[in-house]
């Protein structure tokens, strides 16, 4: 079974990551998200759920990246 | 002597003829094959090019002969509005429209894809109070259906980001966060 990292781009969804949860390293997993999150502002949240989440764990398959929004 | 003017007249009536004749050969025609027009409606300048697009899957060996390609090609929009349903279902949203309603508590969010309209406030007795904010991505465009995606994920978490976005003031992360422009890196 696969997990993947992916977040809503100008063309489309967009994979970041994808890895097996059983064996992949998650202190990496969240690594990856912490410098994405730093570059980008985007923050995760559970596609299974649908709430924002701190740290992912191998019992989410599904993260999207959500980007910041501005008003205007 | 009306045999010769006879003669003469048949042979200036040939005369004639050959003269409009190569009048008519050497009058500008157009062209077999008409050279090529620009049309800004097509679709292909509807469409970005296909190697742009996510999500090329490649199937070999099946197609139109030994050795050939099968390209799927997966829109991006479809993609982007298979991600919208899911999310209308995970946060209860309802469509209306090209808008979509959220309720979050006591307080109901209209979400158009670059505007939205709070209805409705617990602060409001009479439940007449309304607020409105346009509202997009912070550094990248994205399509349509995403960005509405966002908002909705966003207000069911966090619905005071709307206060924030009102004030216009800059991007604000999805807990609520500032987000500075100057930190992006694209």
């Amino acid at each position: 079974m696969k997990a993947k990292i992916l977040t809503f781009s100008p063309a489309g969804d967009t994979t970041l990551l994808d890895y097996d949860p059983e064996i992949a390293d998650m202190e990496e997993v969240n690594r990856v998200i912490a410098e994405y999150e730093a570059k980008t502002g985007a923050q995760p949240f559970d596609m299974a759920t649908g709430e924002r989440i701190e740290k992912v764990t191998r019992e989410q398959q599904e993260v999207l990246m959500v980007h910041p929004i501005a008003g205007g | 002597m009306e045999r010769a003017i006879l003669i003469a007249i048949a042979l200036f009536g040939l005369v004639v003829w050959r003269v409009v004749l190569m009048l008519l050969e050497q009058w500008p025609s157009p062209p077999a094959t008409p050279p090529p027009r620009r049309r800004k409606d097509t679709l292909a300048m509807q469409r970005p090019p296909h190697w742009l697009l996510p999500c090329v899957e490649l199937t070999t060996g099946i197609g139109w002969g030994p050795g050939s390609s099968r390209i799927d090609l997966v829109q991006a929009d479809s993609r982007a509005d298979m991600y919208l349903r899911r999310v209308i279902a995970l946060t209860g949203a309802t469509q209306n429209g090209k808008s979509y309603f959220l309720d979050v508590g006591t307080t109901r969010f209209q979400v158009w894809d670059r505007f939205m309209m709070r209805l409705r406030d617990s602060a409001d007795p009479k439940g007449r109070y309304y607020e409105e904010t346009c509202f997009g991505p912070a550094f990248q465009g994205m399509p349509k259906a995403e960005r509405i995606a966002t908002v909705l994920l966003q207000m069911r978490n966090n619905p005071e980001l709307f206060e924030k976005w009102a004030k216009k003031e800059t991007a604000f992360k999805a807990d609520g966060q500032p987000f500075r422009r100057g930190a992006v890196m694209v």
